[in-house]
């Protein structure tokens, strides 16, 4: 049964984080977006959600390069 | 049923647990032909009263308790985790670095395993129900998230996303039932690619939202969000075929 609850945990946690760059880095740009909210204007809390989904999107990019060159490392080995 | 809460909530609902209905189905379908149903069916009948208690309990504290806003930023966080991670392999998956899933390969390597325990003469087969009763509750906590994140938009969403993944469920069981072989012919990889996209769509917009954003065209926008995403993945999968033309086929921890 404690087999069962660990393995569940652990799916638990890999259903979130699977590649741990990447999970720091949405928790960051999160952060980033908050921070912009809660400046004080309107304005760019209206500018926050776009400013994420760039980050987000940078970020994914810049973490599939990472996996590309890891991968092309590993196949030259 | 307004069909706009339909498009938003019940259809990615029914496509995101279809796929994970396909895993649990073909992991149940491997216990069934190796050690008889007996065990796997009352494995995976466990594991749906034990998720429908979690859900029950947690979901409902969750909503009634956290206020809307700080559940919406929630929500949105975990989505992006979620979906970004789906993104992620679809398009290391299509670009060849990751080797595809593949339902038969999982069904033969489950069966043989299952086949080299061997059945024990007691009355009721263990491992079999409680292999049935892992695949089932892993599977099924995906398709709870899977509710829960589309249906963060309010009750009438909830209620789409319920009936999106409850009908997945059915279909998907029905045809494992009837072919009695696991559904290698769903796109998976195609299907997960899209729900990447539309959860990472759906978590920016609930995110924002929480924090005061005004999206243009409210809802609309997730439209707009998830074409940005779609764009940014497809440049992501040429640039990666540009850097392996030849791919990779690697294990996915190791990139």
């Amino acid at each position: 049964m404690s087999s069962t609850l660990r393995s569940v945990g652990l799916t638990l946690w890999e259903l979130l984080v699977d590649d741990g760059q990447l999970a720091v880095g949405i928790v960051t740009s999160l952060g980033v977006a908050w921070i912009l909210a809660h400046l004080g204007s309107e304005a760019l809390a209206d500018l926050a959600g776009w400013v994420l989904l760039v980050l987000l999107c940078a970020l994914m990019i810049a973490n599939l390069a990472r996996a590309g060159r890891n991968a092309r490392r590993k196949m030259s080995a | 049923m307004d069909l706009g809460v339909v498009v938003v909530a019940a259809l990615p609902a029914f496509i995101a647990s279809a796929v994970e209905f396909v895993e649990a189905t073909t992991i149940v379908l491997a216990v069934g032909v190796t050690r008889g149903w007996r065990a796997p069916l009352l494995g995976s009948l466990a594991a749906a009263l034990t998720l429908a208690v979690i859900i029950g309990t947690l979901g409902v504290a969750i909503v009634t308790v956290v206020p809307e806003n700080v559940l919406k930023g929630f929500v949105g966080a975990l989505l992006l985790l979620f979906g970004l991670r789906w993104l992620r392999k679809a398009i290391l998956r299509f670009a060849g670095i990751v080797a595809l899933h593949d339902e038969e390969l999982i069904y033969q390597k489950e069966l043989a395993e299952l086949r080299a325990q061997g059945l024990t003469s007691t009355a009721f087969d263990r491992i079999g129900a409680l292999v049935a009763f892992k695949a089932v509750l892993l599977e099924g906590t995906e398709v709870a998230f899977i509710v829960i994140a589309f249906g963060a938009g309010g009750p009438a969403a909830l209620n789409s996303a319920i009936v999106g993944a409850v009908a997945a469920g059915i279909v998907v069981i029905l045809l494992g039932i009837a072919l009695r072989h696991p559904l290698t012919m769903v796109p998976e990889n195609w299907m997960k690619f899209g729900v990447g996209a539309i959860l990472s769509a759906f978590g920016v917009f609930w995110f924002a939202e929480s924090l005061g954003n005004h999206w243009p065209g409210d809802a609309l926008s997730i439209l707009g969000i998830l074409a940005v995403f779609l764009g940014a993945s497809f440049a992501a999968a040429r640039m990666l075929q540009q850097m392996l033309p030849e791919g990779a086929q690697v294990a996915a921890k190791n990139v």
